[in-house]
């Protein structure tokens, strides 16, 4: 369990983050739009935050801030009390923080499961023996340990995901920051990327920032941020985000079809999925008579 | 009248012949009539992918044959070529396929192959881009100054300017956001439309399978497992999650209260159609 006092410890703060890509042109001093612009957000120790927005909205950008991929072109970047601007730190922020990317057959390196797992504490030349304790215990953690000896282009979409999470588990991560994992899955692939998230978050207390283009995603976070521009316009809880459909959908968004039929049938109760959804309509019912 | 594509005995194996012969899809049969616009669904390695990429000859079938307007696309070289043109295949992530320095030349790509001439290239240039969605302004751009929504447009115009009679889209909105997606699923529906063609695509949204499909084709485990329209099909929703597939939240719901004992149908698969009859059973409620 995660107490309430750990949850209020900020793991990334944002003050004031500005990014573009190529920022001025050498020739001509144009300076071009900004990715990211003027944003100052905070993400708690154990937190599960669900970052969404329109394509090119900025949140790959905010995902990649995140562990010092990118550096600000203004303001400042605070990982665990590390500034991202300062080369020395960027090693140590790596190690905090981890990726994983939309495409898992861009991030598997190796020909087996456990060397792939092995590769980035092996690179942190870390013993053999501790090593070993930790490939298992991560591969344990994402339900792939019976699958470690197996070779990875053999694996469905959705074990390549877990096998990248189990990778970022092995350096033990404080924080997993997931961009679109689960963009290339069919649904069952996309639902145990998910429950992965979620259990790792729940009983490792594991803070995740994962960026998505599923509401139904988005609904299981504690915490949704919606970014437009480059800036964040929303940030609460799914259910108060998704209460107010109408600036969702002005967002480019949408509100999961739960949310939508309640809304259609002028319940004002905040619904976000199929069995909310079924529980409200058999209250207001009364049960089968 | 000849169907779009008609698919007999088909089956496909790869590594064929070493201990690794695995069967990517088993004696297939599957009619596509003219005009149809048909959704493949199946969990990721039921194959879907080899089954679309036998539609125009890029895979040669172990058994059985495809049939393209009627004619066995295997019977001679001029029957395989003939079928590139009217079958037209787009493929995941089309838009990583760019590769001229202006989005016209990339569209203009096809038909120039087909040896047509310059006035007709550009008819069909224009034609396809105003079919995509793809802006007038962009077409003398780079393909690469587009962002990712654009730039998937363009490439999916380089397909329409051939004209195909049957145009096969691999999961078409991946990677789109919600805004996207819904532009994309519309352009395709309007598409269909405009120029009565036959359109085949596969997807992992249900959702958009309920809005776009007139028949859906399931692939399990390298078979065809059903056939039906959109309600048949989603009515069978726990064979379809027994098979790593789902249905759309809406007909999760019906489901869920037809469990519960209450008198719903099981085929309603949009907010839309959902409304009035939980508006019905809402008011029987408040009756008693």
């Amino acid at each position: 369990m995660i107490s309430g006092m750990i949850m209020d410890e900020k793991i990334i703060e944002f003050n004031n983050v500005t990014f573009m890509y190529d920022a001025e042109d050498e020739e001509t001093g144009v300076v071009s739009a900004p990715a990211v612009k003027g944003i100052t957000l905070a993400i708690n120790r154990g937190e599960f935050m669900a970052v969404l927005g329109r394509n090119g909205s900025g949140k790959s950008t905010l995902a990649k801030l995140c562990n010092a991929i990118y550096e600000p072109y203004e303001g400042d970047v605070i990982v665990e009390g590390m500034n991202t601007r300062e080369e020395e730190n960027g090693d140590k922020i790596r190690r905090k923080v981890g990726m994983v990317f939309q495409n898992p057959d861009n991030q598997i390196v190796a020909t087996i499961v456990e060397d792939d797992v092995a590769f980035g504490p092996e690179n942190l030349g870390i013993e053999p023996k501790e090593i070993r304790r930790r490939v298992d215990e991560a591969l344990k953690s994402v339900n792939m340990y019976e699958h470690r000896l197996r070779q990875p282009h053999n694996l469905s979409g959705g074990q390549k995901q877990r096998v990248a999470i189990a990778g970022v588990l092995a350096m033990q991560t404080d924080c997993i920051v997931l961009d679109e994992p689960t963009a290339m899955l069919d649904p069952v692939g996309r639902a145990e990327v998910l429950q992965t998230v979620k259990r790792l978050n729940k009983e490792l207390g594991i803070t995740v920032i994962m960026v998505t283009h599923f509401m139904d995603e988005a609904v299981e976070a504690d915490r949704v941020v919606v970014m437009s521009s480059g800036e964040v316009v929303m940030d609460g809880t799914p259910q108060q985000v998704f209460s107010d459909i109408e600036k969702v959908r002005a967002y480019g968004l949408d509100v999961p079809q739960s949310t939508a039929l309640c809304a259609a049938l002028s319940i004002k109760e905040n619904v976000l999925n199929a069995q909310q959804c079924v529980d409200v309509i058999d209250r207001i019912c009364g049960g089968v008579k | 009248m000849t169907s779009a594509i008609e698919i007999t005995g088909l089956s496909h194996y790869y590594n064929k012949g070493t201990p690794n012969e695995v069967a990517a899809i088993k004696n297939a049969n599957l009619r596509i009539e003219k005009g149809e616009l048909v959704a493949i669904i199946g969990h990721t390695g039921s194959g879907k992918s080899t089954l679309i990429s036998h539609f125009n000859g890029l895979l040669k079938p172990d058994e059985g044959k495809v049939f393209v307007d009627g004619k066995d696309i295997w019977q001679s070289k001029e029957s395989l070529r003939e079928s590139r043109f009217k079958v037209g295949l787009c493929f995941q992530y089309p838009e990583y396929q760019l590769f001229e320095d202006t989005v016209f030349k990339d569209i203009a790509f096809g038909p120039k192959n087909m040896k047509l001439d310059d006035e007709e290239v550009k008819r069909r240039v224009l034609r396809a881009a105003q079919l995509a969605g793809v802006k007038p302004e962009h077409l003398d751009k780079s393909p690469f100054d587009l962002s990712g929504g654009e730039k998937r447009r363009a490439a999916i115009a380089g397909v329409m300017s051939m004209q195909p009679q049957v145009l096969v889209f691999d999961e078409p909105a991946a990677g789109l956001d919600p805004h996207a997606r819904k532009q994309l699923i519309d352009m395709i529906k309007s598409y269909r439309e405009q120029t009565g063609c036959t359109v085949i695509f596969v997807s992992h949204s249900m959702e958009d399978v309920a809005y776009l499909a007139d028949r859906i084709i399931v692939i399990n485990q390298a078979e065809i497992a059903m056939q039906g329209s959109v309600s048949e099909v989603f009515s069978r929703g726990d064979e379809l999650t027994s098979m790593g597939l789902n249905v759309p939240e809406i007909t999760r719901i019906f489901l869920m209260l037809r469990e519960k004992g209450y008198d719903v149908p099981k085929d309603v698969y949009t907010v839309g159609q959902a409304v009035p009859h939980i508006k019905r059973l809402m008011e029987g409620g408040r009756a008693i």
